[in-house]
């Protein structure tokens, strides 16, 4: 009786709250993503939009794709290193000085690293000037890497500090009895990470990896700096269909498929935590 | 005692209405600039300090929108936001041919030219039609500029004089040409039209009309696009319009389409290797003019017109726009050319002769063609 009578009050109480999400939020990501079905030229619902979209940017889809799964991946590699040695490392002085640098590009913009990486990696940038002084490179091979190289290198010197933050931060927490057990019956370092560490800080890493995929999804100024021409990357072609042509219709569409892109990647990352919360039930 | 307080007083009250008149005379002349930086910095720098001293208390703030339909976009846009208001807040605007045409047919625009002095030396064929739009008296041309392929002598020794020649050297020579692809600046659209008129097979009537649907479908077209689609696997891709002038100048590429005007500004201000040169390849590569217009509602249309016929008038096109900015005048040459010292006007021609130019200068396409071309690139050649 109770419990009945309180509900529509916490209902009121949330109102506000409910009211300001769905106004900012959920209406607005609703309409685009409805518009994307929308014929603006005869009225109507239909695919149209898509069809643009895909015999337009088909190529930049599968790109951006392709660049996102790399950089993801690379970004978990990394960081599950950089992690597995603040956890594992023995030289407490190396420990110390990788903890201290490896967040500096947490605190970088996304268009400033963007800027960076353009300065440093053309073809007369710093990286090619450096090999050439030191005599590795011949002048003559010198090649830009302002292409696809040049974004999945941003993107991962931009998102590896934040799931090293993560990952090593689960990995500080974890019970270090296990892995201290499994050091002194002899596995090395590298083992006990792969088989003692790594398994139970997976529901971590993947939430990391799962942010830094949809902020890497999300990324308009590295691409638009970084890659000259095409193929790009969706985020630059919505800019242009909206800054161009004023063609709504197929930017949203191609939100709406990027959109799926990050759902398909929520979906993985609900069923393995309704799966755990089974589990541990 | 009581007399110098009462001056302190009145001065101090002759001091804060001087104040509030002067704050009253100060009116705001807001102009939106499309296209680069070099237009906006020609308005702050010359012509808005030149307009402020001949009208005591007018500021003329400048905004600059950005190149390209994008940047004339937002124009539009603005605008159209501010249909049903009663004033509108920008006085004059600056766009690109294509928005000026689309701004014209939603009536956003004013009809002033002929209540102007300077109107009569708007005698070019872009100062009546844009695009193939009829923009007649709601435009006088800012400047006509004209896209050409900039080399470096030292690396090409005998540049390519045409479509034809440039293909055999990029096949010869691959990653040496350099252009900025279709999204990143109008040198690299004007260059692709330019191939397009070379080989579409339909190039005056993309210059002309009539507008025919079936244009893009042609075999003129798609053997064209695939053409260049081989044609893009040797070339190197540069990052804008002042990123071909940047990588020209540190020779990671030896040749690249460009703006005349932005050309010869680089080079005086030192920012270009001066022995670089300029060839304005046949059949031909576009040139557009950018346009003053007046909003329809403008607020201060009056002050507007006054701040265009000024920007228009001879001896402001003779320097400000020839020889300082290194523009083609946007008004009758004729009415330009005797306000200028012949070495400037010469200067104006070093690379490419009147007669070059007049061969080989071609409009951009009429619009819905323009369009439908700069598509059939993003779907045959970009994708």
């Amino acid at each position: 009786m109770q419990k009945r009578s309180s509900y529509p009050l916490a209902l009121l109480l949330l109102s506000p709250a409910l009211l300001m999400v769905g106004l900012l939020f959920i209406y607005p990501l609703g309409y685009s993503l409805s518009y994307a079905f929308r014929n603006e030229k005869s009225a109507t619902w239909d695919l149209s939009n898509f069809e643009k979209a895909f015999s337009l940017y088909g190529n930049d889809i599968v790109y951006t794709l392709v660049i996102l799964v790399m950089a993801t991946t690379l970004t978990g590699l990394f960081a599950l290193a950089i992690g597995g040695y603040l956890t594992l490392g023995e030289n407490k002085r190396a420990v110390s000085f990788l903890r201290w640098l490896y967040r500096w590009p947490l605190f970088i913009p996304m268009v400033v690293a963007g800027q960076l990486m353009r300065t440093f990696l053309a073809k007369n940038g710093m990286l090619n000037n450096a090999l050439m002084s030191l005599g590795i490179l011949d002048p003559i091979n010198a090649m830009s890497m302002l292409d696809w190289r040049g974004v999945v290198i941003t993107f991962v010197w931009k998102q590896l500090p934040f799931a090293a933050l993560l990952i090593s931060g689960a990995m500080a927490s974890m019970d270090r009895s296990m892995i201290e057990a499994a050091r002194n019956l002899g596995a090395s370092r590298l083992r006990a990470l792969v088989e003692i560490v790594i398994p139970q800080i997976k529901a971590t890493l993947l939430v990391a990896l799962i942010l830094s995929f949809v902020t890497m999804l999300s990324a308009l100024s590295v691409p638009m700096m970084i890659i000259a021409g095409s193929p790009t990357m969706i985020t630059v072609d919505m800019a242009w269909r909206v800054n161009s042509y004023g063609d709504y219709g197929v930017a949203n569409a191609l939100g709406f498929i990027s959109c799926a892109m990050s759902g398909v990647v929520a979906w993985f990352y609900l069923r393995h935590s309704v799966r755990e919360q089974t589990a541990t039930r | 005692m009581k007399t110098p307080l009462r001056i302190v007083a009145l001065a101090v009250s002759a001091a804060l209405s001087t104040a509030s008149m002067s704050a009253h005379a100060q009116t705001t002349l807001t102009v939106l600039s499309g296209g680069s930086q070099n237009m906006v910095d020609y308005v702050t720098d010359y012509l808005g300090p030149l307009f402020e001293k001949q009208n005591a208390g007018v500021k003329v703030v400048v905004v600059g929108v950005g190149p390209d339909d994008a940047g004339s976009q937002k124009i539009l846009e603005k605008l159209q936001a501010q249909k049903g208001a009663a004033t509108w807040d920008v006085d004059v605007i600056v766009p690109n041919q294509q928005k000026t045409g689309e701004m014209a047919n939603a009536g956003l625009l004013l009809k002033y030219r002929d209540s102007i002095a300077t109107g009569k030396y708007a005698v070019s064929q872009s100062s009546k039609q844009a695009l193939g739009v009829n923009v007649d008296g709601y435009v006088m041309p800012m400047f006509e500029s004209q896209t050409a392929m900039a080399y470096n002598p030292d690396l090409v020794k005998s540049p390519p004089s045409s479509y034809d020649e440039l293909r055999a050297f990029v096949t010869k020579n691959p990653k040496q040409f350099g252009y900025n692809g279709l999204k990143n600046g109008m040198s690299g659209v004007a260059f692709v039209v330019g191939w397009m008129y070379a080989y579409g097979g339909n190039a005056t009537a993309l210059q002309q009309g009539p507008y025919d649907a079936a244009g893009k479908a042609s075999s003129g077209w798609n053997k064209a696009y695939a053409d260049l689609k081989v044609f893009n696997q040797s070339v190197t891709f540069t990052p804008g319009n002042a990123g071909t002038l940047d990588m020209l100048n540190r020779g990671e590429i030896a040749m690249g389409p460009v703006w005349v005007d932005m050309f010869y500004t680089w080079k005086a201000d030192g920012r270009l290797s001066p022995s670089l040169k300029l060839k304005l390849l046949s059949p031909g590569m576009p040139g557009q003019p950018y346009y003053y217009a007046i909003p329809a509602k403008a607020k201060n249309a009056d002050l507007a017109k006054k701040f265009i016929a000024l920007a228009t008038s001879p001896a402001v096109q003779a320097e400000g726009i020839v020889k300082r900015f290194n523009w083609y005048p946007g008004i009758d040459a004729n009415a330009v050319k005797p306000a200028l010292d012949p070495k400037v006007w010469a200067n104006l021609f070093t690379d490419i002769s009147p007669a070059d130019l007049a061969k080989n200068g071609k409009p951009f396409p009429i619009a819905p063609f323009f369009t439908d071309l700069r598509e059939q690139y993003e779907k045959q050649v970009g994708n």
